[in-house]
C-alpha cells in the first residue's frame, strides 16, 4: 500500500467511527434534540471523512472533483437541514426530555 | 385555467369540510401550523441552490464518461426544488411549478430518449444503435448517449419534484389532479 491509500484508509475508517458514534446516539439518546445533536455533528463529520478518502484514492480526477463539490455540499445542508428538524420540533410543541428540561416561557417557539 | 390557480382560503376550508380525512397522508392546509420564514435555511437556500442546480446538469452530462448519469443527476437537479421548498414554503413553489410544466419536462424527456432510439433505425438498423451515429457527426455515439441521459435526467427530475410536491401539499395537488378527469368524465 502507498502512502496515500494509508491516509485514504484511514481517512474512510475515521469516518466509519464516526458514523458509528451517530448511529449509537441516535438509538440511546432520549429525545428529538439531542438525538439530532448526536447524529447531525457526528453524521456530518463521518460522512465527509468518508468522502475525503475516497477522493484521496481517486486522486485527481472527474469523480473526485465531483466528490469534493458533494463534500462542501454536505458541509453546508448538513447542519442547515439539522436547524430545520430542530426549528420543525420546537415549532410542533416537542417536549424534551430529562431532569431540569423545560421550555423558557418567555421564549415564543416560532422564532430563532 | 389561470382562473384556478390562486385557490383561496374560504374554498380550502369549504371542500375540506365536505371531505374529512379518509386514510390521506397529509393534514388539509389549515390544520398545518402556519409556515414561518428562518433566515439561517433561506439564506442556505439562496447560496447553495445554483450550485446544486449546476452540480445536478454536470453529472448529468458527465455520466456516459465518468462516474453519475441520467438518474443521480436528476435527482441532484430535483433536490434543488425540494430545497427551495424547504426554505420558502412548499405551495408557494407548487405554485409556480405547475402540474402541467412537470408532465411536460417527463414527456420532452421521453421523448428526447424515444427520439435518439427510433434514430437508430434511421442511420443504423436498431433500436438505441448509438454506434451508428458516427457517421452523420463526428463523436457520434458519445453525444447520443448523453442526450439519452439527459432525456433520463428530465424524467428523473420531473417525476421526484412530482412526488415532492404530492407528499407536500398532499391534499391540493391530488385534487387538483383528479379534476380534470372528473370533469371529462
Amino acid at each position: 500500500m502507498t502512502p496515500v491509500e494509508y491516509l485514504a484508509a484511514a481517512l474512510v475508517i475515521g469516518g466509519t467511527f464516526f458514523g458509528l458514534v451517530a448511529t449509537v446516539g441516535l438509538l440511546r439518546l432520549p429525545d428529538l434534540y439531542s438525538r439530532l445533536h448526536a447524529a447531525s455533528k457526528s453524521d456530518t463529520l463521518g460522512s465527509v471523512l468518508a468522502i475525503a478518502g475516497t477522493a484521496t484514492v481517486l486522486g485527481v480526477t472527474t469523480e473526485s472533483m465531483k466528490m469534493v463539490f458533494l463534500l462542501l455540499f454536505l458541509f453546508l445542508t448538513s447542519p442547515t437541514a439539522a436547524h430545520a428538524i430542530a426549528r420543525a420540533g420546537r415549532a410542533q410543541d416537542v417536549e424534551p426530555v430529562g431532569e431540569n428540561a423545560a421550555w423558557d416561557e418567555d421564549e415564543g417557539g416560532e422564532t430563532q | 385555467m389561470s382562473d384556478r390557480d390562486p385557490p383561496s382560503a374560504a374554498d380550502h376550508t369549504d371542500r375540506d369540510d365536505a371531505a374529512p380525512t379518509d386514510g390521506r397522508l397529509t393534514r388539509p392546509a389549515e390544520d398545518r401550523p402556519p409556515y414561518v420564514e428562518s433566515t439561517i435555511i433561506m439564506t442556505t437556500v439562496r447560496v447553495i441552490a445554483p450550485f446544486v442546480l449546476t452540480l445536478g446538469v454536470f453529472v448529468m452530462f458527465h455520466g456516459a464518461s465518468s462516474a453519475g448519469g441520467g438518474f443521480q443527476g436528476g435527482v441532484i437537479a430535483a433536490t434543488t426544488v425540494v430545497m427551495l421548498g424547504f426554505a420558502f414554503g412548499i405551495e408557494p413553489i407548487a405554485a409556480h411549478l405547475r402540474n402541467e410544466h412537470l408532465a411536460g419536462l417527463v414527456l420532452a424527456g421521453l421523448g428526447t430518449f424515444l427520439l435518439v432510439g427510433f434514430g437508430g433505425y434511421l442511420v443504423g438498423d436498431t433500436f438505441l444503435q448509438v454506434s451508428a451515429y458516427e457517421t452523420l457527426f463526428h463523436h457520434g455515439s458519445k453525444y447520443s448517449i448523453e442526450l439519452v441521459e439527459v432525456g433520463i435526467g428530465m424524467v428523473v427530475a420531473g417525476v421526484i419534484t412530482g412526488l415532492f410536491f404530492l407528499l407536500g401539499t398532499g391534499v391540493d395537488t391530488a385534487r387538483e389532479a383528479t379534476e380534470p378527469g372528473e370533469e371529462d368524465g
